[in-house]
């Protein structure tokens, strides 16, 4: 975000508001074109090195299983692509035809999205009282200072006596790690607003607390609130890989699984998944996030 | 020299039925290891539409003293008076520009000078009418869309200004509101605030370090002193405006502030 950022100040400079204005997200463009072609050779030929190193590799071990090649893989990848396959609809008991690959990562959202979506409003919501109120903060901190270190996954034993490691079990790993990402980001969004527009607001005629917090403070946390969703975004993807290591369903159970027949090629293959997965919904929210906040420096 | 009216910084500076009444203010920091006057026994009075600046040697606690006004520091003693009624907290009543701006960096030009008609209730389309005739006032018309991170300085305080005048104020406090600008966009920018202040006939109560800037503008310059800030000497600036920089009597009168501040 940082080099994107930079671009976008230094092309908005003070002459001329109104052209920057108009056109926020411009700016990831213009240093899109700005990318000399010769970078773009450089990535090309390390990607090609890559692969070419990867695959003589391979090619030398000699044996899928140990190593698959990136070709085997790439065949992989199609054949579970394509492979056809029944999705049931928890609750709605449908089944709907699904592709292998496409089944197991609607499995896989199952548990994210939930997991990802409550532990990130729950995340926030703490965040931002403990930020805003001194005694609250004072009261919480010590318990969550000791409590933000466990990795997420350790509260795997809670997970399976309570819900069992089903989507719900799934879903209540993920949330713990959306939840600490965000607690911590929000936490210190807040915290890091300044007086300055605080008593600005006041001379202004903010004079209660809720309206302090809707107009000055959230707006004010929000880049280091969207900081915490993106991160939460991509880790959750982690948390999600391991809590199907144990059982949950899913393109992380898929790795395992394959792995344990010996198919490593598949399990390459759902890796990769999972990068595509993690690029697209990162570039997604970056998007949204630097259309949101043009406003930011 | 007519013009070189002084009066003491005593209580003689004081008539009880101005606009702004500072009325023996002081303020005591104080903390285990040391007890710091800021300000002591602050007296002097601002008239209705009149123009005053506040100037002084750094630690003078004009800073202070603006912040007192302004109702975000309480005095330890002493009241300050704005109608009569006694300050005790932030209010409308009283629009601030500050040396760093204070916009809201999330909110375009037009919302930063809607905000605080939003609080006070204004509806559309009043709202936005009030707004724009506010752009005009300060020359922002065009840039109501843009943010602040893409104005100059000088067009965000401009903004600043017309944020504070947005509400209707019955005086205006600026604390070294064109500290951060270029001398040339300050020069400018002396022109159009004496030009508000002609428009709207606001009272206006500036706090600047710059001694010319104080002869500049203002009806009469409040200088202090520091260790305790207090007041050392009201001058009355008896020039016509526009008032020239290279006029002999222009000089005097900064001769005679810095001499009393004692630079």
């Amino acid at each position: 975000m940082s080099v994107e950022t930079g671009t976008e100040s230094e092309t908005g400079a003070t002459t001329d508001p109104g052209s920057t204005h108009e056109s926020p997200g411009d700016s990831s463009i213009g240093s899109l074109s700005d990318l000399d072609t010769a970078g773009l050779a450089y990535g090309a030929a390390g990607t090609g090195i890559f692969l070419a190193v990867w695959q003589a590799a391979a090619m030398a071990v000699g044996r899928t299983y140990l190593l698959p090649s990136p070709v085997e893989v790439a065949t992989a990848f199609v054949v579970e692509l394509t492979a056809p396959t029944t999705f049931t609809v928890p609750f709605a008991e449908v089944s709907i035809p699904a592709t292998r690959l496409v089944a197991n990562l609607l499995q896989s959202l199952l548990h994210y999205l939930p997991g990802l979506a409550v532990g990130s409003v729950l995340g926030i919501s703490l965040g931002v009282a403990m930020g805003w109120s001194g005694r609250l903060d004072d009261a919480l901190t010590p318990v969550t200072r000791f409590l933000r270190p466990i990795p997420p996954l350790a509260w795997i034993v809670f997970a399976i006596v309570w819900i069992g490691i089903g989507h719900g079990g799934a879903a209540f790993i993920v949330g713990i790690g959306a939840f600490w990402i965000n607690f911590y980001n929000a936490y210190a969004g807040v915290e890091g607003v300044s007086t300055h527009l605080r008593e600005v607001a006041e001379t202004l005629g903010v004079d209660d607390d809720l309206t302090m917090i809707r107009k000055v403070i959230l707006p004010a946390a929000t880049p280091s609130i969207a900081t915490g969703v993106r991160t939460s975004i991509g880790q959750c993807w982690m948390i999600v890989v391991a809590a199907e290591l144990f059982g949950a369903p899913g393109v992380g159970f898929q790795i395992i699984n394959a792995a344990q027949n010996l198919a490593t090629d598949v399990s390459v293959a759902y890796m990769a998944v999972i990068s595509l997965v993690f690029l697209v919904s990162d570039g997604a929210f970056r998007r949204v996030e630097r259309r949101a906040l043009a406003w930011r420096d | 020299m007519a013009g070189l009216s002084d009066s003491p910084g005593d209580g003689s500076n004081l008539d009880r039925n101005s606009k702004v009444v500072v009325d023996g203010v002081s303020k005591v920091y104080e903390s285990e290891r040391q007890r710091v006057e800021a300000l002591s026994d602050v007296n002097f009075s601002v008239s209705d539409g009149e123009f005053v600046c506040l100037v002084g040697p750094s630690g003078c606690g004009k800073t202070t003293l603006f912040r007192t006004i302004a109702g975000l520091e309480v005095p330890t003693g002493g009241e300050i008076r704005l109608d009569g009624e006694p300050v005790t907290g932030p209010g409308t009543d009283r629009g601030m520009v500050f040396q760093e701006y204070g916009l809201f960096p999330w909110r375009t030009v037009r919302d930063n000078v809607a905000f605080g008609l939003e609080e006070q209730g204004v509806k559309e389309p009043e709202r936005s009418r009030r707004v724009g005739e506010m752009l005009d006032l300060v020359g922002l018309g065009e840039f109501a869309d843009a943010y602040p991170k893409e104005l100059s300085g000088g067009m965000k305080q401009r903004v600043g200004i017309a944020r504070a005048l947005a509400v209707d104020p019955e005086i205006l406090l600026a604390d070294e509101p064109f500290g951060s600008v270029d001398a040339q966009t300050r020069d400018m920018l002396h022109e159009e605030l004496l030009r508000i202040w002609a428009e709207t006939g606001k009272t206006v109560l500036f706090v600047t370090h710059d001694v010319e800037e104080a002869v500049k503008l203002s009806d009469r310059v409040v200088v202090m002193a520091a260790d305790p800030g207090r007041v050392r000497e009201v001058v009355t600036v008896d020039i016509d405006r526009p008032r020239d920089r290279t006029d002999p009597a222009f000089g005097e009168y900064v001769d005679r502030v810095r001499s009393l501040i004692g630079e």
